[in-house]
């Protein structure tokens, strides 16, 4: 098993996969207490000129973030996580988070990221920085 | 409506605990395992005091960028003042015409009054929909 500390520039992270549905975007309302109808309610999406509902930006980042958190363990720390949201991500859709390292000094790791979608549209970009524990 | 003149407009500082039950509820609707050591985006959704004179969402909007940065761990037990405070207000020209950009950041502090930890999160109205 590698080390985060193994890791140099150029290395891809461990890639995480994910396929939110109805269910989960409700349960993220939920549990954020974020009841926008445009998460939540088909016809008032489609009104709003979005073609009908779609995933909380804050869900799809959670998963990042859960990419990110997994592959750290506890080896080390998230110190800054940074997205930008470039497309909508719907219920059905198949979404694979990964990351590239960028940077590295001695105990610290800067990362790129990227979302895919099913259909190899990005939808999320990013830069992380993770502190390594010596 | 929203313009340059909310800029600098912040919320009353509100103390929060991190809970247990919500953090779990939280773990659960990611579909991820509990860990005592907070999810980061956790604190994107903490209970949020109101900023006087404006409130959000606002309907169209949607969620541009994101930005969270953390001085230090958060933990379940944890107790933090959190305040909100909008950043920045401005217009932009893009593809589907001219929009309006919102920058709000939430910070939270122990109770010592040292950061833990910024959130600061963009948001994008259509620009001409209040006028409707």
């Amino acid at each position: 098993m590698k080390r985060l500390l193994d890791y140099q520039v150029l290395d891809r992270l461990p890639i995480r996969i994910w396929t939110p549905n109805h269910i989960q975007v409700r349960q993220y309302a939920e549990a954020s207490g974020d009841f926008n109808p445009i998460h939540l309610d088909d016809n008032y999406a489609r009104q709003a000129g979005l073609g009908g509902v779609i995933v909380h930006g804050m869900l799809t980042m959670a998963q990042m973030a859960a990419m990110l958190t997994d592959w750290i363990g506890k080896e080390g720390g998230l110190s800054n996580i940074e997205v930008r949201f470039e497309k909508m991500v719907r219920p059905g859709d198949t979404i694979s988070c990964s990351g590239l390292i960028r940077r590295r000094s001695k105990n610290a790791l800067e990362c790129d990221l990227e979302a895919y979608n099913h259909k190899d549209e990005k939808v999320l970009s990013g830069l992380a920085h993770i502190s390594i524990q010596l | 409506m929203i313009g340059k003149e909310l800029i600098g407009k912040e919320s009353e500082s509100v103390v929060i605990k991190i809970r247990s039950e919500e953090v779990h509820r939280f773990t659960e609707a990611l579909g991820i395992p509990f860990s005592h050591l907070v999810p980061p985006t956790y604190v994107g959704i903490l209970s949020q005091a109101s900023i006087p004179g404006f409130e959000a969402p606002l309907p169209g909007m949607i969620h541009g960028e994101q930005k969270i940065t953390y001085l230090r761990p958060l933990y379940v037990g944890d107790c933090l003042t959190s305040k909100r405070r909008i950043k920045d207000v401005y217009e932009r020209k893009g593809k589907l015409g001219s929009v309006t950009i919102m920058v709000i950041e939430t910070s939270g502090y122990d109770l010592a009054g040292e950061l833990i930890f910024t959130s600061s999160s963009t948001l994008i109205a259509p620009a001409k929909v209040e006028s409707e």
